[in-house]
């Protein structure tokens, strides 16, 4: 008897070490007529999803996340209006042996679009999917480790923003709508990987964007209607001109002077290709 | 496992009970309540668990302990950390002292008309709060509701339960931590701790095992070389090693690029990339396997030689014998790492020892190109002791020929 309960434990032992500490936290404010909002997210691994609230909130987190190896982040500044969520790791390592289901984190962010909005976003191994068309962004900053990351702006953005800086390490990102950020600076940079560039929407008058990839393949989707005054840095990649007007060291997109909007677009590449695609 | 544990639940009640009930002179009704919500929170039973306690105050803690501090919510795991042990006790023996607030044991309500000032914990019971609360609000195994017309001038956080907003005002951040799984917070005693690393050192041995045994059926000759190159040439083994570990990434790094910018080698990068890996991993496992080899090389010829009959001393006995001895120290840890100071001390010689062997082994896989070249194994004799020559009388360097008599040559050549 004795040596079968011994047996049994044996196996027993083993299986509850191997558990994860899966946690679900959530954290939330009630809006109580705040202006602006400074929202600072980390999240190092996982999936993310980020959306314009729709209730009372001024940001909401809920998240499922491995208690062994992360403690969440959730702290408020009344004195500057700024918040801090996401996961921070806790610095232990070690094997962890469990299916990739168990391992997996996920968390959702909901910002209300009611108040200007100084978001800056630092996203490790993610696959990430942000909306934030509709917020009123007044300035944007994303940095992106290893990720696949879609940015969307599907609305126009409600404020005034005054620059959106991304920058993507070896990463798939893909973002749409850029237009609709409504930022007068937008600046890109690539690290290696692919990256979908959508410069539909709504731009500003005088808008400037600046792409810098380094290795990697670069897709501008750009509008038919939208005057794009390109300037081209490129080492060993390749660019589609047909269709351009050549003016100096600039190029013009079809129907340039008689487009009601223009864009600068100053793109410098490594290694890579670069694709074109117009959309109505 | 439910009828276990209940089962667990009161076999330690009615030992821990009756003695707290006496105590404090309750009624028994009130103890078979407790017991009961034990019971229930044991099977996981939640709502249960609240519906057994009793509503009381949290009775404030002995002198000298520290009180519990709500002021900054920041940190829900650490604060359930500090809170989760206390609602494992029975409501009558749960003690703690709420720094700049009060506690509360079982549901709690603030009426509209009622001002809580400071924070408010409530242990084990859900908070309906109509009034207002000048503090933060925690509840800790249930759940916090804030209805029309309650302010919360602080933060609220529910461990292990739920908040309902039903239109109060809730001024500062509203936070929720779930429970942990079940079974998944372990904490192990020495005991489970020492089998448990026992238990992945036995595995890593016999790995280790399995593999040189391969190593030694399939590719002895090799595996020997670099086992002699280590014993002859350990210094520079290790050096090289060393180099070779810092020039690993770097080398990866030149070949991936080297194939990108390349264009055909594109095609070839993916297995360029999975053979050097494979080179790498052999190269660095080998090299261990060939340490061990000769590690017990050595020693089984310094047995022969002080006489001692050794049976097989072959090849598979090295290895086995050289591994056992590499893989002592992490035994002497797995064994002793519970014991504080000694225990990391252990480690990191553990660790130390094996960095340097592992090194040494890489670098002589390197030196002698994994078992190819036996330059540096001692295993290559001098040309000259390869000759017959030493069993003349005359040696074979050194003796000038001596000139014939009456020829003389001129550097123009000729006589």
């Amino acid at each position: 008897m004795m040596r079968r309960s011994t047996l049994a434990a044996a196996f027993l032992l083993p299986a509850a070490l191997c558990a994860q500490t899966r946690r679900d936290f959530s954290t939330s404010r009630q809006l109580h007529g705040e202006t602006r909002l400074t929202a600072r997210i980390e999240y190092g691994a996982g999936s993310l999803r980020m959306a314009p609230a729709t209730g009372g909130d001024l940001y909401r987190l809920v998240m499922s996340y491995d208690g062994d190896r992360y403690t969440p982040l959730s702290s408020f500044d009344a004195g500057n209006g700024s918040v801090r969520l996401g996961l921070a790791s806790t610095g232990s390592g070690g094997l962890h042996i469990g299916s990739r289901r168990q391992l997996e984190q996920t968390a959702f962010v909901t910002l209300s679009p009611a108040v200007g909005l100084d978001l800056s976003l630092e996203l490790g191994a993610v696959e990430a999917d942000i909306e934030l068309g509709g917020l009123q962004l007044t300035d944007l900053r994303l940095t992106t480790g290893a990720s696949r990351t879609t940015l969307r702006f599907s609305r126009p953005n409600a404020g005034r923003c005054a620059r959106a800086t991304l920058s993507g390490g070896a990463a798939d990102i893909s973002i749409l709508g850029l237009g609709n950020s409504r930022c007068r600076q937008v600046e890109f940079d690539g690290g290696v990987g692919k990256v979908l560039l959508d410069l539909t929407g709504t731009w500003p008058s005088d808008a400037r964007v600046r792409v810098q990839m380094a290795v990697g393949a670069l897709t501008l989707r750009l509008p038919r209607d939208l005057g794009i005054r390109l300037t081209l840095d490129r080492f060993l990649s390749s660019f589609p001109a047909s269709g351009w007007t050549r003016q100096g060291n600039a190029y013009l997109s079809p129907g340039y002077a008689h487009s009601a909007r223009h864009l600068d677009l100053a793109l410098s590449s490594t290694l890579g290709g670069i694709d074109v695609e117009w959309v109505n | 496992m439910r009828t276990p544990s209940a089962l667990l639940a009161v076999l330690t009640l009615t030992l821990v009970t009756p003695q707290a009930a006496q105590a404090t002179g309750r009624p028994a009704i009130e103890a078979a309540r407790d017991i009961w919500g034990m019971i229930q929170q044991l099977r996981g039973d939640h709502d249960s668990a609240q519906a057994g306690v009793r509503p009381q105050a949290l009775q404030p803690a002995s002198a000298g302990e520290a009180p519990v501090d709500l002021s900054d919510l920041s940190h829900p795991a650490r604060l359930e950390s500090r809170l989760a042990p206390l609602t494992r006790l029975p409501p009558a023996r749960m003690r703690a002292t709420v720094a700049g607030g009060q506690g509360r044991v079982g549901d709690y309500s603030v009426g509209s008309e009622q001002t809580v000032q400071g924070h408010l914990l409530i242990l084990r019971g859900d908070a309906d709060v109509y009034g207002r609360v000048q503090g933060n609000v925690v509840a800790v195994d249930g759940d916090i509701t804030v209805h029309t017309g309650a302010v919360i001038q602080g933060d609220v956080l529910a461990i292990h339960g739920k908040v309902r907003e039903q239109g109060g005002v809730i001024d500062g951040e509203i936070r929720t931590l779930s429970a942990a799984p079940a079974g998944a917070a372990v904490t192990l005693s020495p005991m489970q701790l020492t089998l448990r690393r026992l238990a992945g050192l036995a595995g890593v041995a016999i790995t280790l095992g399995v593999l040189g045994l391969g190593l030694v059926a399939f590719g002895r000759h090799n595996l020997e070389i670099v086992s002699d190159t280590v014993s002859h040439s350990f210094g520079r083994a290790f050096v090289t090693g060393l180099l070779g570990q810092i020039l690993l990434l770097p080398t990866f790094g030149m070949i991936v690029v080297g194939l990108v910018l390349s264009v055909a080698g594109i095609l070839l990068l993916p297995f360029a990339v999975a053979a050097y890996v494979l080179l790498a991993v052999v190269g660095l496992v080998g090299g261990y396997l060939a340490v061990a080899h000769a590690l017990g090389e050595t020693y089984t010829r310094r047995r022969l030689a002080q006489g001692t009959m050794v049976a097989a001393p072959n090849s598979y006995r090295f290895l086995l014998t050289g591994l056992i001895a590499m893989l002592a120290l992490w035994l002497a840890w797995a064994a002793f790492g519970w014991v504080p100071v000694a225990g990391d001390l252990i480690r990191g010689a553990a660790i130390l020892v094996t960095w340097l062997l592992g090194t040494a082994g890489f670098g002589a896989a390197l030196l002698s190109r994994a078992g190819v070249r036996e330059n540096f194994a001692g295993r290559i004799i001098p040309p000259e002791a390869l000759t017959d020559e030493y069993l003349w009388a005359t040696p074979q360097f050194g003796v000038p020929a001596v000139r014939r008599p009456g020829v003389t040559r001129s550097p123009t050549g000729g006589p």
